[in-house]
């Protein structure tokens, strides 16, 4: 009895939703960065898992996982640069403290 | 006869993975959450490796245990906060949070089991070579852009942490 | 499932083969460690003109014994305000990568743990995750020496990376697998590796050294520097446990060297006994083991910005023009390998002749400023 592809798609899917929750409720900008981190991992497993799949077709899905892994790479150390640029103007990581442009 | 292993591995694999991942979001303290990450970069690293993606999970591990989780490392030890009450302690939202994400996130998991077919086809020689044919053939060019987007990214981050020399 | 030898039950066999295995890999590790460790310090010894341990056992060969048992005995201090969790998993964290690397190595033919398609890149994957184990200890050592020797360690590890995988790669262009056990078998006889890419083996080489931080890389780790770097904190038995990873990934290294540029287990006489591969395999890496402490025992210790402008000023332009060489003469030149190892010869000569050229000019202009602003 093999896993189903069901099943596969359903842990990307709840990592995906426990990822989100982390972006909209934590309040440190470093693990904000993580949780869309862990966003990023679950969209990758939903792409491998199909992708291996239907494999005999092609194996585009990995592919993409692979640029995925690019882009996810970049986005941590510009936004980490971020985080770091906004510390050293305010020493405070708490997105809900960095308000001077507010309206 | 040796039809469980597969099935308990992934039931092994999946608490871990969404244990820690819960975990990366609930944990108090910044480091915890950092570690529990790289955790659980290795569970779906251990999950592609179940699905016979090779390839993809050793460049999982290289690039987000080896590289991102030492990124964000730096990001936590360079930006200390002063002691205090962490993580969800005084959060107001997060009752909110927990009654609109865990219903749709088991409706969504639920309707994903209609997806029937078994994932895990016989075994047939891993993904390496099908994945290096599509990327240096189909997708050149998305590859040349994306190490565009490397440099990039990479020159970019250096302007933006470098202080201003008076 | 394997059916195991004497026709043992697979159900049986198969998790027995994985405790084998690993038992087998913990052995290799703690031996190879136990013979380096009494190696290093006579051959230091001996090029420092001095004689060594002498006392402990005939030639001092008990001496590891002795320093394994005072090592046992200490005892287990923790600081206080150390985070814990993470100090007493660092060094797991760094010693468990390097022993699953042992699973991917070919010793003989026949012999290998496991015959991974993508064996090269599990070992780069395994050597980028001692990265994560040196900042943890580094930073729960709750000691901003310590802190700054991880970060400093990490930085280099991070830095060394490129240049190595770029010389795997132009390797791995010229075999044509990552299975290591395919590039073991694809230099029959003399057709050694290291005739067609000298340059790749050299910088190789060079960012071995510090992927394990030896010599003249080991700022990070040395006694002398920043107390010891992130292993102040640590004493005893879990010192031991770093010092034990060092070495085993020193092993590591050198048998991939002799894997990819000195045909792993080929050797005189090993098609009539394959077993022999053992014994030429084993000579070859302790060979290069060799090579590293007698590195050690020579250069002086870089520092770290020298060690980084080496890294990102000589070593990643050199191996990535030696990459992008290789790969248009292998287009050009499908059939044959004659011209890529011309390129890689000449570009081994420039490296070896120009750099220091180079530097010494660049160390005169560097004296003329300071003599005309003092």
């Amino acid at each position: 009895m093999a896993v189903p592809l069901g099943a596969f798609i359903a842990v990307s899917a709840v990592l995906f939703f426990i990822g989100t929750a982390g972006v909209l409720v934590r309040r440190n900008a470093v693990v904000i960065l993580m949780s869309v981190e862990l966003m990023l991992n679950a969209t990758n497993l939903a792409l491998v898992a199909f992708s291996r799949r239907y494999s005999s077709i092609d194996e585009r899905g990995s592919v993409f996982v692979v640029f995925i892994f690019v882009v996810a790479a970049a986005e941590v150390a510009v936004g980490l640069a971020i985080v770091l640029s906004a510390y050293r103007n305010k020493p405070t990581v708490d997105v809900d403290e960095i308000k001077q442009m507010r309206g | 006869m040796y039809d469980f292993i597969e099935p308990a591995l992934f039931a092994a694999l999946t608490i871990a993975t969404i244990a820690s991942g819960a975990g990366v979001v609930l944990a108090n303290r910044i480091t915890t959450s950092a570690l529990l990450m790289a955790f659980t970069f290795l569970n779906v690293a251990a999950m592609f490796l179940l699905l016979g993606a090779e390839t993809v999970a050793m460049f999982q591990v290289l690039i987000y245990v080896g590289a991102i989780t030492v990124l964000i490392l730096y990001g936590v030890m360079f930006t200390p906060q002063s002691p205090r009450p962490y993580g969800l302690f005084f959060q107001t939202q997060k009752w909110w949070a927990a009654v609109f994400v865990v219903p749709i996130a088991i409706f969504v998991a639920l309707v994903s089991f209609t997806f029937k077919d078994s994932a895990t086809v016989a075994p047939r020689g891993g993904d390496l070579l099908p994945l290096a044919t599509s990327v240096f053939r189909d997708f050149a060019f998305p590859f040349e852009v994306a190490s565009v987007l490397l440099l990039a990214a990479m020159v970019g981050a250096i302007v933006l942490v470098k202080r201003d020399e008076e | 499932m394997p059916v195991g030898p004497f026709g043992i039950d697979p159900a049986i066999w198969a998790p027995l083969r994985l405790v084998i295995a690993v038992l087998l890999a913990v052995g290799l590790v703690f031996n190879g460690a136990l013979a380096q460790i009494y190696l290093e310090r006579k051959i230091q010894a001996i090029i420092q003109d001095r004689l060594g341990p002498l006392h402990t056992g005939p030639w001092g060969l008990l001496q590891t014994f002795a320093d394994a048992i005072k090592l046992l005995g200490k005892e287990d201090i923790r600081a206080r305000l150390t985070d814990k969790w993470f100090f007493l998993a660092a060094p797991s964290i760094v010693f468990s990568p390097m022993l699953a690397s042992y699973v991917v190595i070919p010793f003989a033919p026949g012999i290998v743990g496991a015959d991974l398609n993508v064996g090269l890149l599990y070992l780069t994957t395994l050597g980028s995750m001692t990265v994560l184990g040196i900042v943890i200890a580094g930073w729960a050592s709750n000691n901003k020496y310590s802190l700054i020797g991880g970060l400093r360690s990490a930085g280099q590890l991070i830095s060394y990376e490129v240049p190595q995988i770029l010389s795997l790669v132009t390797v791995v262009l010229v075999v044509g697998t990552l299975s290591m056990v395919g590039i073991a078998e694809s230099q029959p006889g003399w057709q050694l590796n290291v005739l067609v890419l000298p340059l790749a083996f050299v910088t190789y080489f060079i960012a071995g050294l510090a992927e394990t931080n030896r010599a003249p890389f080991d700022l990070p780790e040395a006694e002398s520097e920043l107390v010891a770097g992130f292993l102040t904190e640590y004493s005893g038995m879990r010192w031991a446990i770093f010092f034990l990873a060092e070495y085993g990934e020193v092993t590591v290294v050198s048998s991939i060297v002799a894997t990819l540029w000195f045909g792993a287990w080929h050797g005189p006489f090993v098609e009539v006994f394959p077993l022999l591969g053992v014994l030429w395999f084993t000579l070859k890496t302790y060979f290069f083991v060799l090579v590293f402490m007698w590195i050690r025992a020579t250069l002086p210790r870089l520092r770290i910005d020298q060690l980084m402008s080496l890294c990102w000023k000589v070593l990643i332009p050199l191996t990535l023009t030696n990459l992008m060489v290789t790969a248009i003469l292998l287009l050009v030149f499908p059939t044959t390998v004659v011209p890529v190892a011309i390129a890689n010869w000449i570009l081994l000569a420039f490296f070896v002749v120009a750099l220091p050229y180079v530097q010494r000019r660049r160390l005169v202009a560097l004296r003329e400023r300071l003599r005309t602003a003092a």
